[in-house]
């Protein structure tokens, strides 16, 4: 059985109420207001078809679970003009990677857990959504950046690649 | 009701179409071309290019999951719209390609060759003869004399690059390279001509970067040992002509007496016996008779062939080939050399 020990830092002037009180404004604003909003396609790995040696997704292999739509503050990186390669002298205009912000309470309340691997959906336009692959999932919070002030941490930054229609393609 | 016999019926009926328009117009091309001169095709940069990408879309054939893997079917160059142009097919919606696929990339700087068959043997680009190649104009019959120069060896680097996400198609290649390659070398026949290609190295350039997309780029370099002919440099000059007069006769065969072999008279034969001798020799390599004609101061001869008794003032000699014939005389009264004479006649 876990020992649940309260965390008294910060005690003169900030307590779990009032943590879990700013928390609750920063979802209102993130979501009532900003309401970005991603879906996660988290992998089946019992379903998953792979290959017996590598463990490699044969084509279409990719199992996963019902999507789910969670709201997070995203940034996307700039494409990145180079060349596939050094030698291959194929230019092409990289997808920049996507950097998803998601308070810890949002998954808690889902119940979801965004793992390496696992693929997001981000929609550019009505008609285009961009598939993206964990590379980062942001699972380790314990430095200062993702904790509130120095209390406990309360979000997770969450860094996704974009992948090839080859590899997803959604639903 | 009967078949018509005469009529509109096709007897067979083609199972192809025959081709029209652009195909049709490189058919009759390629007809045209295709061994039209005694002399080598020419070999340049772009058809030995050329060659290197039908080496590789024949040899490195790779299918993965019933899907063959994409070869791009230019050499890249500098232009960036001909990538696009060769790629569309699979692009993704970026406009960028979609591993898997196969690329082939020459180094633009193209070195004089190792080809240890045409290696600094010739200098300064003489001509050297060719072939002489008959010629009809319809009035002369002559012939005309190809010179070529050495061709010049030529190094082309090439590299071909896999780019995919999945180790099976890694494999896949580096099996179709190592057993292409397993005699050090392969051939690849270009506009008629045998070029070598070797395995130079191999190396991984693969992106493994921890927050980018990952991929193989498996790059396998390769060097044609090729050779440049231009036959824009070929001479062709004109040499021995010679006139063809034909005389027209009537076809009637005369026939002709047979001539009668006329005999071959030999000269007479004379044994002189000088200084006192009794006895004379004479070789025959032929076979004749001999026939007494006359004598002088000799009172009898005995005849003697090959050493054995044959007669003794015989007037007709049976003489074969290769025979010794020896006569003894007895000298008579008279003063002066006494001789015998005879004539011959050939059997």
């Amino acid at each position: 059985m876990k020992n649940n020990v309260p965390i008294t830092r910060l005690g003169k002037f900030f307590n779990d109420r009032e943590f879990e009180l700013e928390i609750e404004m920063g979802q209102e604003w993130l979501i009532g207001d900003m309401n970005y909003t991603c879906i996660l396609y988290k992998i089946d790995r019992n379903k998953i078809k792979t290959d017996d040696v590598y463990g490699e997704v044969v084509s279409d292999g990719i199992k996963f679970l019902p999507p789910v739509e969670f709201n997070a503050q995203i940034t996307i990186a700039a494409p990145e003009n180079k060349l596939l390669g050094s030698a291959t002298k194929m230019d092409q205009v990289e997808p920049g990677n996507i950097t998803i912000s998601v308070y810890l309470k949002t998954l808690k309340d889902l119940e979801i857990d965004i793992d390496f691997g696992d693929y997001i959906g981000y929609y550019d336009s009505e008609n285009f959504v961009r598939y993206y692959t964990v590379v980062n999932d942001g699972r380790v919070v314990s430095d200062t950046k993702h904790t509130y002030k120095g209390f406990k941490p309360f979000f997770r930054t969450i860094i996704a690649a974009p992948v090839g229609p080859n590899e997803f393609r959604g639903l | 009701m009967a078949i018509p016999k005469k009529g509109p019926v096709k007897p067979t009926l083609p199972l192809t179409y025959s081709k029209t328009l652009l195909p049709r117009r490189e058919q009759i091309k390629d007809m045209i071309t295709k061994d039209g001169t005694y002399l080598p095709k020419s070999l340049l940069h772009a058809d030995l290019d050329k060659g290197f990408l039908d080496f590789v879309k024949e040899n490195f054939k790779i299918v993965t999951e019933g899907v063959t893997v994409p070869v791009v079917d230019i050499i890249i160059t500098t232009q960036n719209w001909s990538q696009f142009v060769e790629t569309w097919d699979f692009q993704n919606i970026d406009k960028n390609l979609e591993p898997p696929f196969l690329t082939i990339i020459r180094n633009p700087e193209v070195k004089y060759g190792n080809n240890p068959a045409v290696l600094y043997n010739i200098p300064n680009r003489r001509m050297y003869y060719y072939m002489e190649v008959p010629t009809w104009d319809g009035n002369r019959k002559g012939s005309d004399i190809y010179k070529i120069p050495q061709p010049v060896p030529a190094d082309f680097k090439y590299t071909v690059a896999l780019v995919c996400n999945r180790m099976r198609e890694v494999n896949t290649l580096n099996q179709k390279v190592l057993e292409t390659f397993a005699s050090k070398q392969a051939y690849q026949v270009i506009n008629g001509h045998y070029i070598p290609i070797i395995n130079d190295s191999f190396t991984d350039e693969s992106v493994m970067d921890l927050e980018k997309r990952k991929y193989y780029i498996h790059k396998y370099d390769f060097t044609m040992m090729g050779f440049l002919i231009d036959e824009s440099q070929f001479e062709v000059s004109p040499a021995i002509n010679r006139s063809l007069t034909v005389l027209e006769v009537g076809q009637k065969t005369i026939k002709r007496p047979q001539k009668k072999k006329e005999p071959v008279e030999l000269s007479n034969i004379v044994l002189n016996y000088n200084s006192g001798s009794t006895s004379e020799s004479y070789f025959f390599d032929y076979t004749c008779d001999l026939f007494f004609q006359e004598s002088y101061n000799i009172s009898s001869y005995s005849v003697y062939i090959n050493n054995s008794y044959y007669g003794d003032d015989a007037t007709k000699i049976q003489i074969n080939t290769n025979d010794e014939l020896r006569i003894d005389i007895v000298v008579g009264q008279l003063s002066g050399i006494p001789f015998l004479k005879f004539s011959q006649k050939l059997i």
